[in-house]
């Protein structure tokens, strides 16, 4: 009874479009159009927003302390952050790192050198510098091999890990553990090559564009010290003080160095909090750290927000996106009223006949559901249009590396699922009204007239 | 005042064509009651239509008070509509939307008239059916006798020199019927001239005078005695 | 004015519900129409502001030596020279920092040793065609010299200062106020000082985000080329860019196997891979809010559309009781008008809070109300215009309506 009555409504509802077709597509496309905004707004926002290792939220922290000018607290863009500074000076990030009072301690920078002795031609790349700890904490998948061990941190050992496409590209994608490749004209030997791996947004170090894809090439920390390397990213500097020496330099109060350290418990967390205090303390009654106590262990996803990985515009998108739905969905209806309330003298006469006000409620949203279900399919199709264009025009920019926007642009499962939810919802929204008045209509009042 | 000479109006289709009206005269002057009867389809509402100015014929003439309305502007047309006719229709038309005073108030607002003379003529004329008590009602709280009183009160609100009523009771029982020809008769008293189409011809008896359409044509002029001979210094004021 | 408002306007609040979500849609659309113009304005007005830099003619190169064999000196001095020679070239000058690009350096920088600031003026180190290389306009004062010229700092030297320096307007008008800077001396964080040989402007950084783009100031020496990179800005002849370009590219990577040419890219790609953003979210939002206020318009269009329809016997009774054509297009007109006009109030309403919202959230400027005016002016016209055909039609309704019993 029930399945021939919805094909039944089904039948009306096409005959109700065949009598008015403009009306009927511009509904249908009203949706679409809302879906599609939505849907690409929250691709590329959740892309940006997402916490890319959400399932280590409550174990992985980020140190910073405030090691800033006393006079003035740290800017960025000649605008005032009211935040630590987000890297720590050489000083403060070694001592967390052998203090070992985390489960794992990372401290690194990015710098840069040309690849060469691999048969092709010399090649520069973007190249990581740091300790061992790194590919277990931040659960980096591996091809071949693996990262190397904390010995290999200190004194360095001359070991690298490749990325999967650095190695295709050097070695034909070969399992390359034991080859050996020159940086900056130094030899070392591969341990490890990754798997594809991009945590978007790149979390561990955001200095350098969030999105932009992990480095290629990981090298033990110390050899930056040991080859007297500096960062290529941000090295902020606020004391007005000599910096020739190498000496000079990894003494300084610079500060250019990522440090994140994994605690499994809130024991860990607080003594790590305890020992940063205390060499705040111990510090300060050496005459650093002039500005009030800031020591902080942050997360990642407070670490994403802190640092503003997304930027206001997608924002401010987002919102625009659900304004515009908004209006969609007010717009259709509108128009569902007014087409329902237009046949109302027929709908009166179908009452009359014996039909209940749930079937003439039914019978109605069956039509908003076919309506909002095109609407919306054609939605998710609009959508990913709307995604390849974008992509395009980042892509037409060449912005280069694999991994970059065009790795953002896609749906991925979960982007799906809340494309549909959405769909979903906007058909109950803009059609529930309208059915639901249209069965409240006495049927008297529309059968009086004639 | 009103003189139709030989009207033909004809309906076409790709097929075929249908004299509404054939060469159709008729002349009436002021202060009458003219009933005009005849079967469905006879042509009494392509009549109205062209009596009232709601729509063109082929061929022939017709003055309204000597002015000959073939050649007139949509424009002028309105207003000769707004200012010398009334029309009460079968199914009432009044405007859901609006109240019982606003409905009377449409034909005057398109008058430029005076806040005041409006109300004032909007006063009289409700009170003349008997709804003055009534004003703030919406027309769906009214019985179908008051409602088409309401548009009586509507047509004659514009004081129009005659009023053409399309089957007034066609949609009334019998006692709401007798009260709203009573109500057209008093009007007609005095002194608008009305004409009346309707296939009932028991209401017909009730007019002075009686044409008879068939296909188009006058088949029978019938005259009746009047009821009471109209006040002669009264009639057309 | 035949029609009165008031009958109008009961007659809509009988049949509110339509109108009621027409004006919530001109609502949103006016607050989004306002506000997201006014933010696009705001880029393209940054997008557009004045460069000082002849950007579409100067390409950039970067080289990075690798082996200990690499001389930094002798390669950056036979790759400019190289580089100066070529067909179309105007000048070429090596430099720490790219313009537009996001990538140079900064320092702070006083009028008085000693001062506390923090301050950071991008600074470019450059030769003596630093200048031309990159077209900005000298407006006082006078060019470095090739004598002015100092060498690198040494691998071990991050901190000494030069002899000259010449200044952006903007960072003279920091430091010295309306006083002439030529010949003053400005200091480093180490009270070193320079002296202030000429006056540039305009001229913008590497950061096109920073709050001060314009606080630049060059330095008389060669770039250090410490983090394993040196670039070269060149400057061509217009049409001459794209052939210095590969000339260039074919050339420096062969002729010095010490070292990769990392990249030959024009500053059109730097400038336009900053302003990206920008761009992409000035056709976003241009590109919604011009459908949301198409979807507005076919909205009140629609409605307009219904009214007439299902009123096309009181039009009917309305034409027959003597309106004219134009009384009924004004009708529709004033109808439309009033819900078009209660959108537009919520609107403005809607409108100030979001910018006051969006300038709190985002650190935005506030709301600019010549916008939020234009806004109304032009949502109201473009809803008259969307209500102007279905009027007309409902003026087509032949008076003969009202006498056919249906």
């Amino acid at each position: 009874m029930q399945a021939s009555l919805l094909g039944y409504y089904s039948h009306l509802a096409l005959r109700s479009f065949r009598r008015n077709p403009g009306l009927t597509a511009l509904m249908v496309l009203a949706i679409a159009f809302g879906v599609a905004v939505c849907i690409m707004t929250l691709t590329v926002y959740h892309a940006m927003s997402g916490n890319p290792i959400w399932w280590k939220n409550d174990r992985l922290y980020t140190v910073t302390m405030d090691s800033w000018d006393p006079n003035s607290g740290f800017t960025r863009g000649n605008a005032e952050t009211h935040l630590p500074p987000p890297l720590m000076t050489y000083r403060d990030a070694t001592t967390v790192l052998h203090a070992g009072l985390a489960e794992r301690t990372v401290v690194m920078f990015e710098s840069s050198g040309v690849i060469s002795g691999t048969g092709g031609p010399p090649l520069r790349t973007d190249t990581r510098f740091t300790t061992g700890d790194f590919f277990p904490m931040f659960d980096v998948p591996f091809l071949y091999g693996s990262g190397w061990s904390r010995s290999a941190d200190d004194p360095p050992q001359p070991v690298v890990v490749l990325s999967r496409s650095m190695n295709e590209r050097l070695f034909a994608g070969a399992n390359s553990v034991g080859r050996t490749l020159r940086w900056n004209d130094h030899e070392f030997r591969v341990v490890g090559v990754l798997d594809y791996w991009f945590p978007r947004p790149l979390f561990y170090d955001v200095t350098e564009g969030s999105f932009a894809p992990p480095e290629d090439l990981f090298i033990p920390f110390a050899w930056g010290r040991a080859l007297d390397l500096r960062s290529a990213g941000n090295v902020d500097c606020w004391k007005a003080e000599p910096l020739d020496t190498s000496e000079q330099f990894f003494n300084s109060e610079c500060v250019w160095l990522q440090t994140w350290v994994e605690l499994p418990d809130r024991a860990s967390r607080e003594r790590m909090q305890a020992f940063l205090d205390n060499y705040w303390a111990e510090q300060r009654r050496g005459g650093r750290f002039g500005r009030p106590r800031d020591n902080r262990l942050t997360n990642v996803g407070q670490w994403l927000r802190d640092q503003q990985v997304v930027d206001n515009d997608n924002r401010v998108l987002v919102g625009l996106a659900f304004a515009f739905l908004l209006v969609c969905l007010i717009n259709t209806v509108g128009l569902l009223l007014a087409k329902f309330l237009s046949a109302a003298a027929i709908t009166g006469v179908r009452r009359a006949l014996g039909a209940s006000r749930r079937q003439v409620f039914m019978q109605h949203l069956t039509e908003v559901a076919l309506i909002a279900g095109t609407g919306s399919a054609l939605g998710l199709g609009l959508g990913a249009l709307g995604l390849a264009a974008v992509h395009h025009m980042y892509a037409a920019a060449h912005l280069g590396r694999p991994g970059g926007y065009q790795e953002l642009m896609h749906f991925d499962r979960t982007g799906v699922l809340w494309a549909i939810a959405l769909a979903i919802l906007a058909t109950l929204a803009a059609g529930l009204y309208p059915a639901w008045r249209v069965g409240r209509l006495p049927p008297a009042v529309y059968l009086k007239s004639q | 005042m009103l003189k139709m000479q030989d009207v033909s109006k004809v309906y076409r289709t790709d097929l075929i064509e249908t004299y509404a009206l054939r060469e159709f005269s008729l002349e009436v002057s002021a202060g009458e009651f003219v009933a005009i009867t005849g079967p469905s389809g006879s042509g009494k509402t392509t009549f109205l239509n062209v009596a009232g100015l709601l729509e063109n014929f082929e061929t022939g003439s017709y003055r309204i008070d000597g002015t000959d309305v073939r050649g007139l502007s949509d424009d002028q047309r309105s207003r000769l509509r707004n200012e010398r006719i009334g029309f009460i229709f079968q199914s009432f038309n009044l405007i859901p939307d609006l109240n019982i005073y606003d409905n009377v108030d449409v034909p005057l607002r398109y008058r430029r008239l005076s806040t005041r003379e409006r109300h004032e003529r909007i006063g009289s004329a409700l009170d003349l059916v008997g709804l003055s008590s009534r004003m703030k009602h919406m027309p769906s709280q009214l019985s179908g006798g008051q409602q088409q009183r309401v548009a009586i009160a509507r047509a004659i609100a514009g004081d129009p020199a005659f009023l053409l009523a399309d089957e007034p009771t066609g949609n009334l029982d019998s006692l709401m019927a007798r009260q709203v020809m009573e109500l057209l008769e008093q009007i007609n008293e005095l002194g608008t001239t009305i004409l009346l189409v309707t296939h009932d011809p028991e209401l017909a008896r009730r007019a002075q005078r009686n044409v008879h359409l068939v296909d188009g044509q006058i088949s029978d002029f019938r005259t009746y005695e009047p009821r009471a001979a109209p006040d002669a210094g009264l009639a057309h004021a | 004015m035949s029609l009165s408002v008031r009958p109008i306007l009961s007659a809509l609040m009988r049949n509110r519900t339509g109108a009621v979500l027409v004006a919530m849609q001109v609502a949103i659309a006016l607050a989004v129409l306002v506000n997201a113009l006014y933010i696009v304005v705001q880029r393209i007005e940054k997008m557009q502001r004045p460069l000082g830099i002849d950007v579409d003619n100067i390409f950039v190169v970067q080289a990075s030596g690798f082996t200990d064999r690499y001389d930094q000196t002798s390669s950056m001095r036979e790759d400019i020279d190289y580089l100066r020679s070529l067909p179309g070239v105007v000048a070429a000058s090596p430099s720490n920092g790219i313009p537009l690009s996001g990538s140079g350096s900064a320092t702070t920088l006083t009028a008085h040793p000693g001062v506390h600031s923090t301050d950071g003026f991008n600074y470019y180190e450059v030769d003596e065609q630093g200048l031309d290389a990159l077209g900005v306009r000298l407006v006082a004062g006078r060019n470095f010299r090739h004598g002015d010229i100092e060498p690198s700092r040494a691998k071990n030297d991050a901190s000494s200062f030069v002899s000259n320096v010449i200044l952006s307007r903007a960072t003279a008008l920091r430091l010295f106020g309306q006083d002439d800077p030529l010949g003053k001396a400005v200091y480093d964080d180490l009270g070193q000082s320079a002296t202030v040989v000429g006056i540039v402007d305009p001229v913008i950084g590497a950061w096109v985000g920073d709050r001060h783009p314009d606080w630049v100031m060059f330095m008389s020496r060669l770039p250090s080329g410490r983090y394993g990179a040196v670039r070269y800005l060149v400057r061509t002849r217009p049409g001459a860019r794209d052939a210095a370009m590969q000339q260039a590219e074919s050339h420096l990577s062969r002729s010095n196997p010490d070292r990769v040419i990392t990249f030959v890219r024009t500053l059109n790609y730097f400038r336009d891979l900053s302003y990206l953003g920008d761009r992409s979210m000035g056709i976003y939002l241009l590109t919604v809010t011009l459908l949301m206020v198409a979807v507005t318009c076919l909205g009140i269009f629609a409605l307009a559309t219904f009214n007439v329809t299902t009123r096309t016997r009181q039009i009917g009774t309305r034409r027959a009781v003597g309106a004219r054509r134009a009384d009924i297009v004004q009708y529709f007109l004033v109808e439309n008008g009033l819900i078009t006009t209660a959108g537009v109030v919520g609107g403005c309403a809607l409108a100030l809070a979001t910018g006051y919202w969006l300038s709190i959230q985002y650190e935005l400027p506030r709301l600019n109300l010549y916008f939020l005016v234009g806004g109304v002016l032009l949502l109201w016209g473009i809803g008259q215009l969307a209500a102007l055909q279905p009027a007309r039609r409902a003026a087509t309704v032949p008076p003969s309506v009202a006498t056919r019993n249906v």
